[in-house]
């Protein structure tokens, strides 16, 4: 089996592996680029507009997402996942790279859509957070890059339809998982953050009242190529008058685990509040909140745009959530700065859910460990000189994969990440 | 004149297309001169589109393309290598703006903005028309950079750009190097000090073959440009020769008879006229500051090394790329706020942390020790009028780290007279650590601060309690903490002498928050670090290791492409009247001959296309390719047609 060479793995195609991809290519350096979904772009080229400046995220997103795929000096393998990461003599790694089938002729595929129209099944649209359905046969959204369709084929019930249409001949029920075997110096891991589940908080009802949506839902609502053109409340399709944002819904809370703040989802919510504030110029918008943490370079003055709107911040911790007949809900929290628990009427509850560690980032490595901290981010060992340097020699760590971080931050630590890889890699040679 | 033009109308999702009528616009221009094909498009940059674009070149062989979407700021270059890529020439290819100067200025009024952005298309298939084909420039470059600020910052990035074949140039105004960091004592997360810190990356920089430090070093002049920087430096000497032992040197400051106030130690003590900041202090040798100095000969009755005749030395330099570390100043309170100046038990947090560090068992100030601590946040930071509305970001966790210090060391209780704390990410820990430690958080509302005076033996701090329902408190405290943030360097002369724009906050300004978060609009001028916002330790050596691969990867191959945007001559028209030459800020035209007639000539080395010289010229003899007179009439004409 012939082991391809390439000068570095990046682990993660988001804005972070992506920035440090290009760095380390720019530099001269070949990279094998590995996602595990269906397109590069991360969670980032799901967003609407970004805190603080408001620019429009795909107008950022899109064209790293274009050069990263074009470079001469990078390899990308996307709905691909890296595994047996391992040491090969003092400075070398081995690693697989098992590509997944997407029962789809990559090269053949036009993302002209015809076997999406024909397809019979209906389900859920990860892309759109679950707000509308996808057929099983699909492109992922309309600016994935590769943009070419894929068979889901837990839910495809083989009839067919879809390879009939297809003009380019380009479905292959046949095609199976693949391994790419590589040999790199060194390893980026990118790896991004998983958002926290909002069922796992019951008290404020999640999947259970109709009208309760994580603020990912919200951002799909928001974004340019949102599914309803307008923001909707789900359990009846009426415009909300009254929206709520619940702040530090599964952060900064031992109870579920996850003790640390987020770091992101005061600004996000602050952000959305304002777009709301475009949007539907007639709704009112309540943030309750702990501690507003607008720490960056703008981001105080984004709060205190926000206020001046009209976007309403009250203090305190929402303690639960209840659902009226109509659907609306009662939000029971302590409003801090008058000392007195109190309830209101909302017609929307969106939770500021927080994020999480990327905990499959471990298992990627054989024999070698890369040590995590408590909160099962990947470990910088030393922090206050090589913010890039993990417990392994050789691999590095960029954006969010070591800790909650907002999108100008993950740029500047994979910007970090290919500069440190860059020099251990000229030491190594 | 380009005769198959293709036209893209961008939606840019709904940042255009909900405003304005794109498929009106596509229709109106469809029949403009020229135009051989329009589109309208979802998102012009996405790679999909960027494909057709390609295959639309290629397939009807477009001599010019004009893409109507976002600012060219943003993606000139993109669409200028789709253009390539399609096998057109990047300069027949011109943007135009309908967002940030159509859809997002004109939300309110759609109709109009639509009108808009259809004259403004017509404009840019005008000027497409007209336009050339034009070559990059290619100039030389030296793998050389200048790192302005040893702090950390500074040295890792020249360590980093070292380990990577560039030659550093690292410019310390100081005699020491370390910046702030080497003033912090304790640091979170690892609990290293600064001065632990600044002493690994010393003695790596000092070993490394590609590092020139320069200390006590000013930048004063710089001329030349991107790739080829020519850079002035003021050397203030040491007034020290070399080494004489170390012993000799400690009997030299302990002989001088000159006490000033010690600025590293923010006034907490005092130093002598020769001096360093710290014991293992880098570089090792002392330096003498020559404005106290006395000239008395002490020192150099026990040092013969040392030598006070030394003179002010002048280092030329040249560098392909620039990077500023310059980093910041604390937030001097002024007299009086919160009592600062007025009482003896006020200090800031930067006196603070200088105190923990020279402390021993007990903690001490002025002769009493301290049990209870008040801290008062963000001062000078996030205020209401002014400059200072940020927030300087890493003073709520070191505070609260040096509140955990001072309980770990000396068992002090504190209380925290904060606005929101912000300990975001993990260290939300070191919260969370104090309030079980016993601290006692206390939150005050802007508009009505807390009041300190002195009682007695004690410090009195009055405050409205938000947090119980606005409830009077007198907190009774050893020592009150002026929790000061960061502001810019009160010297900012390097802003002055690079251009390097400056913000709204005073900080240095990036292009692009998430584009090109450490690049200038001043080719090859970089920042990092805390000069360009508030930032931790961690975040600045992240930013700067940003910078140093950005600025190894445009300088390291040698050449850099400029634009061809020069002033030309057309001989022709031009009678030499050498006006051009007087208002030319680069002395880039010359005089010259040609078959027996006096005319310009235009320097291309030295020309930065700024086009100063143009409107001067009496006969019109000048143009600016890219922007010659042509393209811009025709602009006009189409815009007002």
């Amino acid at each position: 089996m012939t082991r391809t060479q390439y000068d570095a793995l990046v682990i993660g195609g988001g804005i972070a592996g992506e920035e440090a991809a290009l760095n380390l290519a720019n530099m001269g350096f070949s990279v094998v680029l590995v996602e595990k979904d269906l397109s590069l772009g991360g969670k980032m080229i799901h967003l609407s507009k970004v805190f603080p400046t408001l620019d429009c995220s795909a107008c950022i997103t899109t064209p790293k997402v274009s050069e990263t795929v074009r470079h001469p000096n990078i390899r990308v393998y996307t709905y691909s996942e890296a595994k047996d990461i391992r040491k090969q003599g003092e400075n070398r790694f081995f690693a697989d790279i098992v590509k997944k089938p997407r029962y789809v002729i990559e090269d053949d595929c036009t993302g002209c859509e015809a076997c999406e129209k024909v397809c019979p099944v209906v389900v859920e649209d990860q892309y759109q957070y679950d707000l509308v359905g996808r057929k099983a046969a699909y492109i992922p959204f309309s600016i994935a890059n590769p943009r070419v369709a894929v068979i889901d084929i837990e839910h495809c019930i083989l009839c067919g339809a879809c390879e009939k249409a297809c003009l380019a001949r380009a479905i292959d029920f046949t095609q199976e998982e693949e391994i790419i075997p590589v040999e790199v110096k060194a390893v980026v891991v990118a790896t991004g953050y998983d958002l926290f589940d909002a069922q796992k908080l019951p008290n404020y009802g999640f999947s259970d009242y109709r009208n309760v949506v994580t603020a990912m839902q919200m951002e799909r609502q928001l974004v340019p190529t949102r599914p309803f053109n307008s923001v909707l409340r789900p359990q009846d399709g009426r415009m909300p008058e009254s929206i709520a944002y619940v702040l530090c819904a599964g952060s900064r809370d031992e109870t579920v685990g996850n003790p640390i703040c987020s770091q992101i989802c005061c600004m996000y919510s602050i952000k959305q509040a304002q777009l709301l504030m475009g949007a539907l110029p007639m709704a009112d918008v309540t943030v309750y909140y702990l501690h507003i943490r607008a720490f960056g370079k703008g981001f105080n003055e984004f709060y205190q745009q926000a206020k001046g709107m009209g976007v309403k911040f009250v203090k305190g911790k929402v303690a639960k959530i209840t659902e009226k007949d109509n659907g609306n809900l009662i939000v029971r929290y302590e409003d801090v700065y008058k000392g007195k628990v109190k309830e209101t009427e909302h017609d929307l509850v969106v939770l500021s859910t927080g994020i999480l560690a990327n905990k499959g980032i471990s298992a990627m490595f054989r024999d070698i460990e890369l040590e995590t901290d408590p909160y099962n981010f990947v470990k910088q060992t030393d922090e206050l000189a090589n913010p890039s340097r993990t417990s392994i020699p050789g691999v590095f760590v960029a954006g969010a994969a070591s800790g909650p971080m907002d999108i100008p931050d993950s740029i500047l630590s994979a910007g970090a990440a290919s500069s440190e890889t860059a020099s251990y890699i000229r030491r190594v040679s | 004149m380009k005769q198959k033009i293709g036209v893209y109308i961008c939606h840019c999702g709904a940042n255009i297309a909900d405003y304005i009528d794109v498929e009106k616009v596509k229709e109106v221009i469809s029949g403009q001169q020229g135009v051989y094909l329009a589109r309208t498009t979802m998102f012009a940059c996405s790679d999909s589109a960027q494909k057709e674009i390609e295959e639309d070149i290629k397939s009807n062989q477009l001599d010019a393309i004009v893409v109507a979407s976002c600012s060219p700021k943003l993606h000139l270059q993109t669409f200028r290598n789709a253009a390539m890529r399609g096998g057109l020439n990047q300069y027949n290819y011109v943007q135009v703006n309908i967002r940030e100067q159509g859809s997002w200025a004109h939300s309110d009024r759609p109709a109009d903005a639509t009108e808009k952005a259809i004259r403004l298309v017509k404009a840019g298939i005008a000027r497409v028309a007209e336009s050339k084909e034009l070559t990059p420039l290619k100039i030389s470059a030296e793998n050389k950079v200048a790192v302005i600020g040893a702090g950390v910052a500074g040295l890792r990035a020249a360590l980093e750009l070292a380990d990577m074949g560039t030659e550093v140039f690292l410019i310390e105004k100081e005699h020491f190097i370390g910046g702030r960091t080497s003033q912090w004592g304790r640091l979170f997360t690892s609990e290293q000090t600064g001065e632990e810190i600044v002493e690994h990356l010393y003695r790596d920089v000092i070993d490394h073959a590609n590092v020139h430090l320069y200390t006590g070093a000013r930048l004063v002049s710089r001329s030349g440009s991107v790739g080829n920087y020519n850079l002035e430096l003021k050397i203030t000497p040491r007034y020290i020769k070399e080494a004489c032992s170390l012993e000799d040197f400690d009997k030299a400051i302990e002989a001088c008879p000159v006490e000033v106030e010690d600025e590293f130690n923010f006034g907490m003590n005092k130093r002598k006229a020769i001096y360093k900041n710290y014991a293992s202090e880098f570089p090792h040798l002392p330096a003498i500051d020559m404005e106290n100095c006395t000239r008395c000969g002490k020192c150099v009755e026990i040092c013969s090394y040392i030598d006070l005749d030394q003179e002010q030395q002048t280092v030329n330099i040249t560098v392909g790329s620039i990077l500023v570390t310059t980093g910041f100043d604390p937030y001097e309170p002024e007299e009086g706020e919160y009592g600062y100046g007025q009482h003896d038990g006020i200090i800031t947090l930067q006196q603070f942390k200088r105190l923990l560090e020279l402390s021993g068992d007990r903690l001490v100030y002025k002769g009493k020790e301290i049990k209870t601590v008040g801290y008062i946040y963000c001062v000078g930071s996030m205020q209401i009028k002014g400059d200072k509305k940020y927030c300087s970001r890493f003073c709520c966790t070191s505070a609260i780290h040096a509140a955990l210090e001072t309980h770990n060391r000396f068992g002090v209780k504190s209380y925290h007279l904060n606005r929101g704390i912000r300990t975001y990410g993990k260290q939300e820990m070191l919260y969370t650590e104090s309030s079980l430690n016993g601290d006692v958080y206390v939150e005050f509302d802007p508009k009505k601060e807390p009041i300190v005076t002195n009682e007695g033996n004690k410090m009195m701090i009055q405050v409205v309690d938000l947090l119980t329902a606005k409830e009077t408190l007198d907190i009774p405290v050893d020592l009150v903490v002026l929790v000061t943030g960061m502001v810019p360097r009160k010297d900012n002369s390097i802003a002055e002498i690079l251009k390097i724009p400056i913000g709204r906050d005073k900080f240095f300004n990036e292009i692009h928050l998430k584009l090109r978060p450490v690049e200038t609009v001043i080719d090859g001028v970089f920042i990092a670090g805390a000069s360009q916002s508030p930032k931790n330790i961690t975040e600045s050596l992240k930013s700067s290791l940003a910078a140093a691969s950005k600025a190894n990867s445009l300088i390291s191959k040698g050449e850099i492409e400029l634009e061809p945007t020069l002033a030309m001559v057309h001989k022709d028209l031009c009678e030499w009247c050498g006006k051009c030459a007087e208002v030319c800020p680069f002395g880039a035209i010359t005089r010259t001959q040609l078959n027996g007639k006096e005319i310009a000539a235009v320097n291309v080395a030295n020309c930065k296309g700024c086009g100063m010289c143009l409107p001067v010229c009496p006969t019109d003899a000048l143009d600016l390719e890219g922007y010659t007179n042509r393209e811009i009439m025709s602009m006009i004409d189409a815009l007002i047609d």
